[in-house]
């Protein structure tokens, strides 16, 4: 009866020193999202244009998603 | 009817109460946030001003000071609330005669509404004719004027927090220790655990819950504080006890700029979470990154 028990794959560990599921990663990305372009308006604006925070940000999102 | 559809009928009232009375509220404020909206001025229209009102906060030194004093008044007021909190706690947990007696007097700031409790403040540190300067001048020669000196006034309103809010504490921190088991602490003591080795690897642990449930509700509330401090220093002397909540009050009620004031409100709402969740993932999530030898 046991064989009929589909074995649970372990979760993969991410990068992120917490346990984190796929709600957590989201979380920590919106986070990052705000945090950067917060940043950037406060120091970067200036120079580089608040599209490439968003674009960073994005990028850095996804990673997290995905490899978080 | 199958199972889950009876599940999900018995949830929808509350769903439909949390949507109507947290999301959509919130997602109300964060449509203004992006917008530059006051509705008694000359022109009440709205018009969209895309990210402005953020660009104009990150660069608004009374915001990021009251950000500041608010983070500040946080940290002294939780910490002491919850050291308090847990002797009080254990204080509580022994037997000593009129117990339940002090433990109902103890209880009794919760009951008093905030406004009340700030106007009674005040009225202790008025000089002339609260105890509060009057003694302190009396046995220790000491100038006491909250209306004059930031530094006593901050302080003064971190007490009042912790004279209101500490009895919270020490009720959930009361709880947790009543439902703790016996058995980790005899085999501490058979194991030759001193009382400081207990504490620290037994009790503090099982505590850690009930520790980080007070931390959470009491930073969120300190975040939110308005009208205790309203009450007894109006925000002075200068902006020295200007906290967060009443900066925004003062953004969104007299002067009705209704746009910059959402987006305030939203990143104070996102550092609270962010404390909090920092606090959560630091003592509870974390994850041991050694890997195993």
């Amino acid at each position: 009866m046991s064989d009929d028990v589909p074995l649970r794959r372990a979760a993969p560990q991410g990068f992120l020193p917490i346990h984190t599921n796929a709600f957590d990663r989201v979380f920590v990305s919106v986070v990052c999202f705000v945090a950067i372009h917060l940043f950037w308006m406060r120091f970067l604006e200036q120079d580089i244009s608040l599209y490439v925070a968003t674009v960073l940000s994005v990028i850095l999102g996804a990673i997290i998603i995905a490899r978080g | 009817m199958r199972p889950q559809s009876v599940g999900w009928l018995f949830m929808a009232p509350t769903l439909v109460i949390l949507f109507v009375f947290g999301v959509l509220p919130f997602v109300y404020v964060l449509v203004i946030s992006f917008f530059d909206w006051n509705s008694f001025a000359a022109d009440p229209t709205m018009r969209f001003s895309g990210v402005q009102n953020y660009r104009d906060l990150v660069f608004d030194t009374g915001y990021l000071m009251s950000l500041w004093n608010t983070l500040k008044f946080g940290v002294f007021a939780v910490a002491s609330e919850i050291v308090l909190g847990y002797f009080l706690a254990q204080l509580f947990m022994r037997n000593f005669p009129l117990k339940s007696f002090f433990r109902t007097i103890h209880t009794l700031p919760l009951m008093i509404a905030p406004v009340a409790v700030g106007a009674t403040w005040r009225l202790m540190t008025v000089p002339g004719l609260g105890p509060i300067p009057y003694y302190l001048d009396k046995w220790f020669g000491y100038d006491y004027l909250i209306s004059r000196y930031a530094g006593q006034a901050f302080f003064t309103t971190v007490v009042m927090d912790v004279w209101h809010w500490t009895p919270l504490v020490t009720l959930t921190l009361l709880a947790a220790l009543s439902s703790m088991p016996k058995e980790p602490f005899e085999q501490a003591q058979i194991d030759g655990a001193n009382k400081l080795q207990t504490f620290w690897y037994v009790t503090l642990p099982l505590l850690k819950p009930a520790i980080l449930a007070a931390v959470f509700i009491r930073l969120m509330d300190a975040m939110r504080t308005v009208d205790e401090v309203w009450m007894l220093t109006g925000g002075g002397p200068a902006a020295a006890t200007r906290y967060v909540g009443l900066y925004i009050w003062r953004v969104v009620f007299p002067k009705t700029d209704y746009g910059y004031g959402s987006a305030m409100s939203l990143i104070t709402l996102y550092l609270t979470i962010v404390m909090c969740w920092l606090l959560y993932a630091g003592l509870v999530a974390r994850r041991d990154l050694r890997k195993p030898e």
